[in-house]
């Protein structure tokens, strides 16, 4: 396997000759290392759920950050290289706050995600007079949740720049179990509620510690509320009816 | 003086604007806009041209007048619809009149020190359906009012506007009170009046008026079908619907 992908997978811009753009395709493989991230959309709004592994009783776990605020509409979940992530949403945060600087509205969930991924095919060498770009493709993934004049939505981006909507979505090492049982359990009419509890049973089947409110984050975008990170309190509540 | 100095002081000047005259004006109603211009084209005491369209439709549910030095207009105009393709292509949607509003805002500010020298009245319908007219000034200050007449006739028509629309210095009779909003044909009728009565005291304003008409979906237009002359620009009859009408006016 190697042996045919030398030589093709050092430089970033070189296709090998099947066609193939081998360090974006081992970004992609940077994903699955990632903790678990779930999105699930609903007619009320979207939620999304993260896993946070805490490594050591030392760790502050209120410490580690993979949901974050785009806009007040807007929200993101992150698996990955979460690092890479900060450059994305710093991105994003500043397209949207131009849009609604520029057309006094809020931009559409389809609009920051395209700016997000238009982001992210942005590595390679940089041209002249151009700004230094990034050496190599992001190791994120990203699950962008919002609501707009469509309604809720729920958008996955992944290294390649390609994006997808999806009605419910996981990413990360626990991702394909995730995922499968997310297609059996998500239903057209799902209040957000059931979205809440529906995450973290997804989360509890593929983690390895037992799930309580300080390991997983929950946040979610409503048409009232807009986007809101739920506190312990909030997420205890849900934990203990699940 | 060959050592560099001037015996006289001297002066240069740079004029880079000219007034082309002419007037242009908006009055929302309910669920209607109505955004009118004259089409003379002056410069001091010669007309350049009797027919110069002043008022512009940039989208099924936005029209703008341009208003001030005629070439800046042309420009600002184009650059905007411009704008709005670019918008179109990244958000598959027509911008919204609140929108194109704070885009003007945006596009004027940006020349804030070599400015447009033109006025903008920005008329259509909002998102929720009722009329709407934005006023601007050169740089981008601006403001959703009811009516606005601006150009060069605009000491002329504006307090004419104030009485007639906002009812300013009348008195409703005891026990009624003045309407918010006024039907159709009676802002045709003011529009038209502003406009002839601005020709016959104003020697930059005449030869041709364009009154543009937007109506919002659904809503009824209020028989402007049945008016001489009138003319549908809209493509399907079941969205906002717009409508021109054009006038003379007297050309001397």
């Amino acid at each position: 396997m190697f042996l045919t992908r030398s030589e093709y997978d050092r430089g970033v811009n070189t296709f090998s000759p099947e066609g193939r753009l081998f360090q974006v395709e081992y970004a992609i493989e940077a994903i699955k290392l990632g903790s678990t991230t779930v999105g699930v959309r609903t007619p009320e709004g979207v939620v999304l759920g993260v896993e946070k592994r805490v490594q050591s009783p030392l760790l502050e776990s209120s410490s580690i950050e993979k949901i974050m605020e785009i806009d007040r509409h807007l929200g993101c979940a992150m698996s990955g290289l979460t690092a890479d992530a900060r450059t994305m949403i710093d991105h994003a945060r500043v397209t949207a706050q131009n849009h609604a600087f520029t057309y006094d509205e809020q931009i559409k969930v389809e609009s920051v995600t395209q700016a997000v991924c238009d982001l992210a095919l942005r590595f390679g060498e940089s041209v002249h007079d151009e700004d230094a770009m990034m050496s190599r493709p992001f190791g994120v993934a990203l699950l962008i949740a919002g609501i707009d004049e469509l309604g809720p939505q729920l958008f996955h981006t992944d290294p390649s720049g390609t994006f997808v909507r999806y009605d419910a979505k996981a990413i990360g090492s626990g991702s394909e179990a995730a995922q499968s049982e997310l297609q059996d359990k998500w239903h057209k009419q799902m209040t957000l509620q059931e979205a809440q509890i529906l995450v973290l049973r997804v989360l509890k089947q593929v983690m390895e510690e037992k799930l309580d409110h300080h390991n997983v984050q929950l946040a979610q975008v409503t048409p009232t509320g807009g986007f809101e990170i739920l506190d312990e309190v909030r997420l205890k509540e849900i934990v203990d009816i699940m | 003086m060959p050592d560099g100095s001037f015996a006289h002081p001297q002066q240069r000047q740079f004029n880079p604007y000219t007034d082309n005259g002419g007037t242009i004006l908006a009055i929302a109603g309910a669920d209607f806009t109505v955004i009118a211009g004259d089409t003379r084209q002056s410069e001091g005491y010669s007309i350049q041209t009797r027919y110069a369209p002043k008022v512009f439709r940039l989208t099924d549910r936005a029209v703008l007048a341009v208003n001030g030095f005629a070439a800046d207009g042309n420009m600002f105009v184009k650059k905007v619809k411009q704008r709005l393709e670019w918008y179109r292509h990244a958000h598959a949607k027509d911008m919204p009149l609140r929108a194109i509003a704070r885009l003007i805002q945006t596009m004027l500010y940006a020349q804030r020190f070599f400015p447009y020298y033109v006025y903008n009245i920005l008329g259509g319908i909002e998102e929720d359906g009722s009329g709407a007219v934005y006023s601007f000034d050169p740089v981008g200050s601006y403001e959703r009012e009811a009516c606005r007449a601006a150009g060069a006739a605009q000491s002329l028509v504006q307090p004419f506007l104030d009485n007639q629309i906002y009812f300013k210095n009348q008195k409703a009779a005891p026990g009624t009170s003045h309407p918010t909003h006024l039907p159709l044909s009676d802002v045709l009728s003011i529009v038209i009046d502003s406009f002839t009565s601005a020709t016959e005291r104003h020697i930059e304003v005449g030869d041709g008026l364009e009154i543009y008409v937007v109506v919002a979906r659904g809503r009824s237009p209020q028989g402007i079908e049945g008016i001489r002359g009138v003319q549908e620009l809209s493509a399907q009859p079941n969205g906002d619907r717009t409508f021109i009408l054009r006038r003379e006016l007297k050309k001397d």
